[in-house]
């Protein structure tokens, strides 16, 4: 439940941290042996069979930590291996080798009872479109095992936090796409997780529902859940999270808060691009320099096969 | 009473379906019950007039009643099948249903367990319907609502299985329209629906034997008609359902699970 004091020693300096625990921060504390760690990734490692026959290694041996309050981030472009990773964080896809744990259980070992703590918004619409707005969150509950009448007033109470109260009783099909989004990040926090696994919840959002969504989930950090947040949005990165894995190839690059990743790996202090012959901006360097930096600009990463 | 956790998923499944039937009764009305009660008409009334009297292994029987019963066997071969394929195509790859279920404390074993059962339970009270109509116009005996029941769930989960094993090998929705086409209406015309198939030719009547609806229906009048018990009709029901169901499941498994 708790991390081991002997695991990683880095914890301690992680950025961040502190504002999970402010009184051990101010003692000079092992703060990171208070925090309890909701989900533990160890040397996953996921192998496909393609159907030409070859295998694809979609993830190789990452590992990685998501404290409670804490936000960890994802990135890298499509086909890194961000998708796999939740697959498997779900337990829905069976690791080749390695291993996942959620507040300390197995999710392969115990599958029901670690799901029993997470929240999961996926990539793809996968909202229940045979169910209105508001029987769908209640209809969702009871996959938890929550009442109805509990199911209810959670229901309620997301809808009115998501702006959606209004269209409680329409029918799933009749709402944009922005709305789609919110109601499915909403379905994700019915259980009340202790984990909260997000693929791409923003892609496709105008600017401003994107701001509120961002609102929501940065509420729900500082009530203590813990957030894994796939996204190929630097903006998005820099904001919401506190660490930051860069992923290509299936490997972690390298994991860090934005800020400290900024700091190393671009060694200046202002950045220089042309954008139009002849008109130069000169910027600060931002998380996308580094994401470009580790990640190459090549457009071949879907290619990618063994 | 709490239910053993895995038995609570595929009743949490269940009752989801089970929901959404209800609350578009008025089109599953339509959908479920018309389509029987129709072939009813045509085939037992229409068809019925002209043919009056068939003799079967040595028995007397209005064609009236042979094809009731027929049609309790193509309700079941239908229902069974068309909810299984096509609805459980659109559950799974339209909606995504089954894998947003099963990264809830539901696995997707149960997901496909609920999925099947539902499809099962649903023909089968498809063909009670056809069973009732055909006690109330005095051509069963009331007791065939007993006893066909138990037999129209296991063949319908049989034909479920079937459609589900579609379904999770079909790439597009298209594609399901093959087997319709290739297996489920072949069966339908050549088990038995509408005439008995010992006047096939001999090679007709193995392969009519080989697939699963002739064996329903042998069993079927055996219930309501009182025609001779085909012992063989067991053990060719059995070994159908047990491959169809673990196939469908496994189909399924390897299509969305990777």
């Amino acid at each position: 439940m708790y991390a081991t004091p002997w695991i990683d020693l880095r914890i301690c300096r992680r950025p961040g941290l502190e504002r999970l625990h402010p009184v051990a921060a101010v003692l000079e504390l092992r703060y990171d042996l208070m925090v309890p760690v909701a989900l533990r990734v160890e040397r996953l490692t996921k192998r496909y069979r393609l159907e030409s026959g070859g295998t694809l290694e979609a993830v190789s041996s990452i590992s990685f930590e998501v404290h409670a309050g804490e936000c960890f981030g994802l990135l890298g472009p499509n086909g890194a291996g961000k998708s796999t990773t939740i697959n498997c964080v779900t337990g829905f896809y069976p690791a080749s080798s390695g291993s996942v744990s959620v507040c300390g259980l197995d999710v392969y070992a115990e599958p029901k009872r670690a799901r029993q703590l997470l929240g999961v918004c996926s990539q793809e619409d996968t909202l229940d479109s045979d169910f209105r707005v508001s029987d769908q969150l209640v209809r969702y509950a009871t996959y938890f095992r929550i009442p109805t009448e509990e199911g209810k007033l959670r229901a309620r109470a997301l809808l009115e936090r998501f702006g959606l109260e209004e269209k409680a009783n329409e029918q799933v099909e009749s709402l944009s796409g922005g709305m789609k989004r919110r109601l499915q990040v909403a379905r994700a926090l019915i259980s009340n997780p202790k984990l909260l696994v997000l693929d791409e919840p923003t892609t496709g959002l105008d600017p401003g529902v994107r701001r509120v969504l961002w609102e929501i989930l940065m509420h729900e950090r500082s009530a203590g859940t813990a957030i894994l947040l796939c996204t190929h949005y630097m903006e998005e990165a820099e904001r919401l999270c506190d660490r930051v894995g860069i992923i290509t190839g299936g490997r972690i690059l390298d994991e860090d808060s934005p800020r400290e990743l900024i700091r190393r790996h671009m060694d200046m202090d202002e950045v220089q691009e042309e954008v139009r012959p002849g008109v130069v901006w000169k910027r600060p360097p931002n998380l996308e320099d580094v994401y470009l930096k580790l990640t190459g600009t090549r457009l071949d990463e879907d290619a990618r096969e063994s | 009473m709490r239910l053993p956790d895995s038995l609570w998923g595929v009743r949490c499944v269940w009752l989801r379906y089970f929901d959404v039937f209800r609350k578009s009764l008025r089109f599953y009305l339509v959908t479920t019950f018309c389509e029987p009660i129709l072939y009813l008409l045509a085939f037992g009334l229409g068809v019925g007039a002209l043919v009056g009297t068939l003799k079967v292994h040595d028995m007397q029987v209005s064609y009236r009643s042979f094809v009731f019963a027929g049609i309790i066997g193509q309700t079941v071969l239908f229902q069974g099948f068309f909810e299984a394929s096509f609805g459980s195509f659109v559950r799974m790859y339209y909606q995504r249903i089954f894998s947003s279920m099963a990264v809830t404390p539901i696995t997707l074993s149960e997901v496909l367990w609920g999925e099947l059962l539902w499809d099962a339970t649903k023909a089968s009270v498809a063909a009670e319907v056809v069973t009732l109509i055909g006690v109330a116009l005095g051509n069963f005996p009331p007791v065939a609502l007993l006893t066909v029941l138990p037999l129209a769930f296991v063949s319908s989960l049989l034909f479920a299985g079937l459609g589900l094993t579609v379904s999770a090998r079909a790439k597009s929705i298209d594609e399901i329209s093959y087997p319709q086409y290739l297996i489920v209406f072949p069966m339908f015309l050549f088990c038995g629906v509408f005439y008995p198939i010992e006047g096939l030719p001999v090679v007709l009547q193995w392969v009519a034997w080989a697939l699963p609806l002739t064996s329903v229906l042998s069993l079927v009048r055996t219930l309501t008609l009182g025609f001779p018990f085909q012992p063989w009709a067991v053990p060719i029901l059995a070994v159908w359902l047990l491959v169809l169901v673990v196939f469908s499941r496994r189909s399924m498994f390897a299509r969305l699970v990777k």
